[in-house]
């Protein structure tokens, strides 16, 4: 039943996009409402169809787009339990983020434009996750780069916002190319592997030649190699949109819109794209070749390298951080290095079950950052500034945002009780994480620990800095003279909803891993899983849980009791808090030396040289000007504004070359 | 009884000619809205009408006109030509809209205007190499006038450029007809123009033009060739273009940009590509387009980076955005050459966008110089949202029409051109970059208060920047309708690529 209104899922957030952009105005609180419903609606379906499928369904539906024979391109719906867990995730994340704007943006005098384009964000996600084919995946992926674009210079008069919109916009878009680059590939693949009779390889009637399902279908077919590049271009466009090293500096700079709109970036509308990307193509990841590391998929490898690194990176400079919501973003980053990683590690020791440990981390993620995102924006709401030096002080004012935002905390550090499974969603979903990477160091040896030691370093550091932020923002003196109140009930309600989440949703952990690991075989993939219950000693079980304590018992030490005087390390002479504190040097390295400097500068200016003085200057104006130029002047003197001379002229050059061409030609 | 194609041509002919005699600007203004909107009418009837699933001329009209040596006026369309008379019909009546305005010499303005419509009509209807040529001459002259007169400071210089630049390729273009004309008379012993007799003709052209250096059938490849290619305009043959469209007014630049530089890739697809396997060394021809269309690409997009003038930037874009055109014809697949059929048509309506927000900023901030701008979107909001619209579709966004172009030439030129689509591919990040960061700096940010008091642009322009917007959502999202007759004539087109092996 709701599997037939599929398509409304994209449709009602898109029509409710362009009625509040045209009719916003006249509407209550800009229109609002409109968005909200279409977005509950959109929720509903979602919820309808995961209802109809479960446990072992899935909702195919296709038409015929633009080309032509097997090279005919198509839009269609595919819901898979990948699908639809995302799908549920997304709408309804975002549609608490929509309730809680109302409150947010109350003041706003551009809310009109601010609901239509979150609006067309959801939607091009919800778009993105629901394509059966890689072509309407790209062109929903770009809209949600588009919608990123306009949300996050949302106040367009500030310059900073202008280029942080800008800066977002570009870097992902490096990203993009490689995706398309990647697409390319495949496509020209496919079609080669059709047009070989010695493949027997054909596309059914009512599939597409760009559909995972042909795709998935195609991948013994496809030469080694080649789909390496392919998985490799296609991570390419995941680590743009999923901000991982080196393409991650738009993120941290993307809070210059509404705090609203960060939280749909970072916890459902965008980055998450990226990890999606990997998860629903993980079947191509999973069959490159080992060259590099034995048994390791060397797309999958790769995955992980950069996955990793990115979390503990991440994690470094969100220590440093004074701005609440950069903090915040790089912990973002940094949590999607974990669930690039899951990919990679467990991909390699536990097959397919690692896009059900990856997304449950995804899914669990959304709740708490979305969490910790919206409690910022209350925080910020009521100081009237980003800076944790500045605040303080906070709890007894805000006792609701400062819970909530605990809980979101404790879940971002995993705190939890190992062996009886009571804990936050973050106990659940990371520790997993974590303990793959173990089992990965323990398949591979050698250089493979690497990935335990990236996990579980970044896990202390993240406790560190979420607990810092907590402190410096709830306890001790109040540090601004702004008298500070709680938000209304519209914004603090979503923010409770999100927190039940946060505490609870890890129970549902082995359910969620059950439901998605049978994802692949639907579509006829199989995937060797090794199912060797791998035994991990206590020590190790334990661990992620200990460093998350120690953390938060650093912190406590630290910015609570103020045990240690950080004015000494906190300094411009320590090179180390610098670097970390410049953000390892990437925005000077990014936009000012490679955007500005190498391009503008040099590249364009000297073509533009090229163009101006020597193609121009030496050749056109001096050769052509020399000659026919004057040529011109003369037939523009004897023209003067008269057409018919300019034709009789005309005519006349033309008979000649006609005489010309009759005596050199006519003996043919 | 004469056809609807030359009563669409005779219309806009007889247009223009009651523009030029009008009393009154609001005489002309009237004349040229309903004469174009008559056209408009007309081209959607044959739209209408035309059968997009055969390859085979339609609408074919013939009438006698010199018979002694072979001139005939023949008229026809297929899925090469609709589109773009298409086109023509939907930019003339958007231009007049636009230009609604003018006051200087309104019935000469609104007559050239009318003129170009018959010019472009012309040429992507002959289907006789002389009438076509007097056509492609005479779409010259408007736009000549319409820079030197209604132009900016160094208008004089520019036109003369313009005229000369493209006139000396025109000649050198109708050198090449001539030595197919003369070629197919002493085989067959009657004269005739007639474009696809011509063509086959060149099948079994032979004989030196300058003995052990160049065979006539390639001097008259290459002729052919660099006509088109200086319309296009393509890099190196390009400097006319930047100059014309700084000076040229804001109507001239549209049609300059949407319609007179789709007769350079029109040229490609009607004339060069039915050649181009009988020409005595087509891997090398194909290879040399394909270096001009990268290059094209290449450096049109860091030329746009390069410019403090916003109008030059988006003349040295449609270098860029046109590169794929050439490129998408040299690789020779079918669903690339019509990708870059759809390219001209796409490129078209966007490019039209992009030169009127140029000319509305220009009109209201009194310059368009990138740095003395910003912040404009304060007092310019329908403008900044019409703008904005044009620049993401210029930048190749997918759900608009120039995403749909740019991939189909991508991904099937990888099958002939692998190392030149990885070459373009790189542009495509610049090509994001230059669109942004011009907006970052002339519309977003802080106003400059040294504007003083600026206005948005007036109703009749924002409308129709409106439509054409409409338009570039409605062919991404749809393409069908034009391009399932690109790809029919595209794959007709290479059915004697592959026979004569020159790809596999």
């Amino acid at each position: 039943m709701f599997s037939d209104y599929a398509a409304l899922i994209v449709l009602l957030p898109v029509i409710a996009f362009v009625l509040t952009l045209f009719l916003g105005k006249k509407l209550y609180s800009g229109g609002a409402l409109l968005p909200i419903a279409a977005i509950a609606g959109s929720f509903i379906i979602s919820l309808g169809i995961f209802f109809e499928i479960y446990p072992g369904g899935m909702v195919q539906q296709s038409i015929p787009w633009f080309g032509n024979g097997i090279s005919q391109m198509n839009m269609g719906i595919l819901i898979d339990p990948l699908a639809i867990v995302m799908l549920m995730m997304v709408s309804f994340v975002s549609l608490l983020i929509h309730i809680y704007a109302v409150g947010y943006m109350s003041h706003d005098p551009a809310k009109p434009r601010y609901f239509a384009e979150t609006s067309l964000f959801t939607a091009a996600m919800l778009s993105v996750i629901l394509s059966d084919n890689i072509l309407q995946f790209f062109i929903s992926w770009e809209v949600v780069g588009l919608c990123s674009f306009l949300l996050i210079g949302f106040w367009y008069h500030k310059p900073s916002a202008a280029a942080a919109a800008k800066k977002a916009f570009l870097v992902t878009r490096i990203g993009d190319v490689l995706f398309l680059a990647g697409i390319v590939m495949l496509y020209v693949n496919l079609v080669e592997i059709i047009n070989n009779p010695a493949n027997a390889f054909k596309i059914e009637p009512g599939n597409f030649l760009l559909q995972f399902k042909t795709m998935f279908e195609a991948i013994p077919l496809i030469d080694k190699t080649q789909l390496t590049y392919i998985t490799l271009l296609f991570f390419g466009g995941a680590v743009g949109k999923s901000g991982q090293f080196p393409l991650h500096g738009w993120l941290p700079d993307a809070m210059e819109g509404p705090t609203t709109v960060s939280a749909l970036i970072h916890a459902a509308t965008m980055v998450t794209a990226g990890v999606y990307l990997v998860a629903r193509t993980f079947p191509m990841f999973f069959a490159t070749p080992a060259t590099i590391m034995t048994g390791v998929p060397d797309s999958l490898l790769i995955v992980a390298i950069f996955g990793g690194f990115t979390a503990l990176f991440a994690a470094t400079m969100g220590l440093v951080m004074n701005d609440i919501k950069r903090v915040l973003a790089y912990s973002t980053v940094s949590q999607l290095g974990y669930m690039m990683l899951a990919l990679g590690t467990a991909g390699a020791v536990v097959g397919a079950q690692a896009v059900g440990i990856s997304l449950f981390h995804l899914v669990s993620h959304a709740f708490f950052k979305a969490l910790l995102f919206l409690c910022a924006g209350s925080v910020i709401h009521a100081v009237g500034t980003n800076d944790i030096r500045e605040m303080g002080g906070l709890f007894n004012k805000m006792k609701i945002t400062a819970t909530t935002m605990l809980i979101a905390a404790l879940a971002l550090a995993g705190i939890g009780i190992p062996f009886i499974n009571i804990g936050t969603a973050g106990f659940f979903s990371k520790d997993m994480i974590i303990e793959k990477s173990f089992e990965f160091g323990e398949k591979t040896g050698g250089w493979g620990w690497i990935f335990y030691g990236f996990a579980i370093l970044a896990a202390l550091l993240t406790s560190i800095y979420i607990f810092r932020l907590w402190f410096m923002a709830f306890t001790g003196k109040p540090r601004s003279e702004r008298h500070s109140h709680e938000s209304p009930n519209v914004m603090t309600v979503p923010l409770m909803i999100l927190a039940l989440f946060a505490l609870f949703f890890g129970f549902s952990q082995t359910g969620f891993y059950g439901y998605l690991e049978k994802n692949f075989e639907l579509m006829g993939v199989e995937i060797a899983v090794h199912e060797e219950a791998a035994q991990l000693p206590v020590i190790i079980i334990l661990l992620p849980v200990i460093v998350g304590v120690l953390g938060f018992l650093i912190s406590y030490a630290i910015y609570y009791k103020r045990m240690i005087d950080m004015s000494k390390i906190i300094s411009s002479e320590n090179p180390l808090y610098k670097l970390l504190l410049n953000r390892y040097y990437e925005p000077k390295i990014g936009a000012d030396l490679i955007g500005v400097k190498l391009t503008h500068d040099v590249v364009a200016q000297s073509g533009e040289f090229v163009d101006r003085k020597i193609i121009d200057g030496l050749v056109i104006d001096s050769i052509i000007g020399n000659t026919i130029f004057k040529i011109g002047e003369i037939i523009r003197k004897l023209q003067t504004g008269v057409v018919q001379n300019y034709a009789s002229i005309t005519i006349l050059g033309v008979a000649l070359l006609l005489v010309l061409l009759k005596l050199k030609l006519g003996g043919v | 009884m004469a056809g609807l194609i030359s009563l669409m041509i005779l219309i806009s002919l007889a247009g223009a000619l009651i523009t030029f005699l009008a009393k009154t600007r609001e005489q002309a203004r009237t004349v040229a809205i309903i004469t174009s909107g008559i056209s408009l009418a007309i081209s959607l009837v044959i739209f209408s009408q035309f059968d997009s699933s055969i390859s085979t001329i339609q609408f074919l009209e013939s009438y006698s006109w010199i018979p002694s040596i072979g001139v005939t006026l023949k008229f026809g369309l297929d899925g090469i030509g609709m589109p773009l008379v298409l086109l023509s019909n939907i930019i003339i009546p958007l231009t007049v809209i636009f230009a609604w305005g003018e006051t200087k010499q309104a019935n000469r303005f609104y007559g050239l205007i009318l003129l170009e419509l018959t010019g472009v009509l012309g040429v992507f209807t002959s289907l006789d190499f002389f009438v076509f040529y007097i056509f492609w001459e005479i779409v010259l002259i408007p736009m000549y006038f319409l820079i030197s007169i209604w132009g900016g400071p160094r208008k004089e210089y520019a036109a003369i450029k313009f005229f000369i630049y493209t006139h000396v390729a025109s000649l050198v273009m109708l050198l090449a007809i001539f030595a197919m004309y003369f070629n197919a008379l002493g085989i067959t012993g009657t004269p005739s123009f007639d474009m696809f007799g011509l063509l086959k003709s060149y099948q079994v052209m032979d004989g030196d033009l300058i003995k052990g250096v160049i065979s006539l059938k390639d001097a008259v490849f290459i002729g052919l060739l660099f006509g088109f290619i200086v319309k296009m305009p393509a890099v190196p043959f390009h400097t006319w273009l930047p100059d014309a469209h700084v000076e040229a007014p804001t109507a001239g630049s549209v049609i300059l940009a949407a319609l007179l530089l789709k007769m350079g890739g029109y040229g490609l697809f009607r004339v060069i590509l039915p050649i181009l396997p009988y020409s005595d060394s087509p891997s090398r021809m194909i290879t040399l387009m394909a270096i001009i269309g990268v290059l094209s690409i290449l450096y049109g997009t860091f030329l746009a980076l390069a410019q403090r003038d916003l109008k030059k930037m988006v003349a040295y874009s449609s270098i860029s955005h046109m590169g794929y055109v050439t490129l998408g014809a040299a690789a020779l697949v079918p669903l690339s050459v019509s990708g870059a059929m759809y390219q001209q048509f796409s490129h078209g309506l966007i490019t039209g966008i992009l030169f009127m927000s140029c000319g509305v900023i220009q009109h209201s901030a009194g310059t368009r110089i990138i740095h003395d701008l910003g912040g404009i979107a304060k007092y310019m909001p329908k403008l900044t949202f019409v703008m904005l619209a044009g620049f993401l579709a210029s930048l190749g966004l997918p759900g608009m029409s120039g995403f749909i172009a740019e991939f189909l030439v991508l991904v099937n030129s990888y099958f002939t051109l692998p190392t030149f689509v990885i070459l373009a591919l790189f542009g495509i990040v610049f090509t994001a970059g230059y669109h942004l960061w011009a907006m970052q700096r002339a519309v977003f940010g802080t106003y400059n208060e040294k504007l003083g008091h600026i206005h948005d642009g007036a109703n009749y322009e924002i409308a129709s920047m409106a439509i054409l917007v409409l338009l570039v959502i409605y062919f991404g999202l749809n393409p069908n309708p034009v391009l399932n007759m690109m790809t029919v004539n595209a794959e007709q087109l290479l059915k004697s690529v592959v026979l004569r092996g020159v790809i596999t």
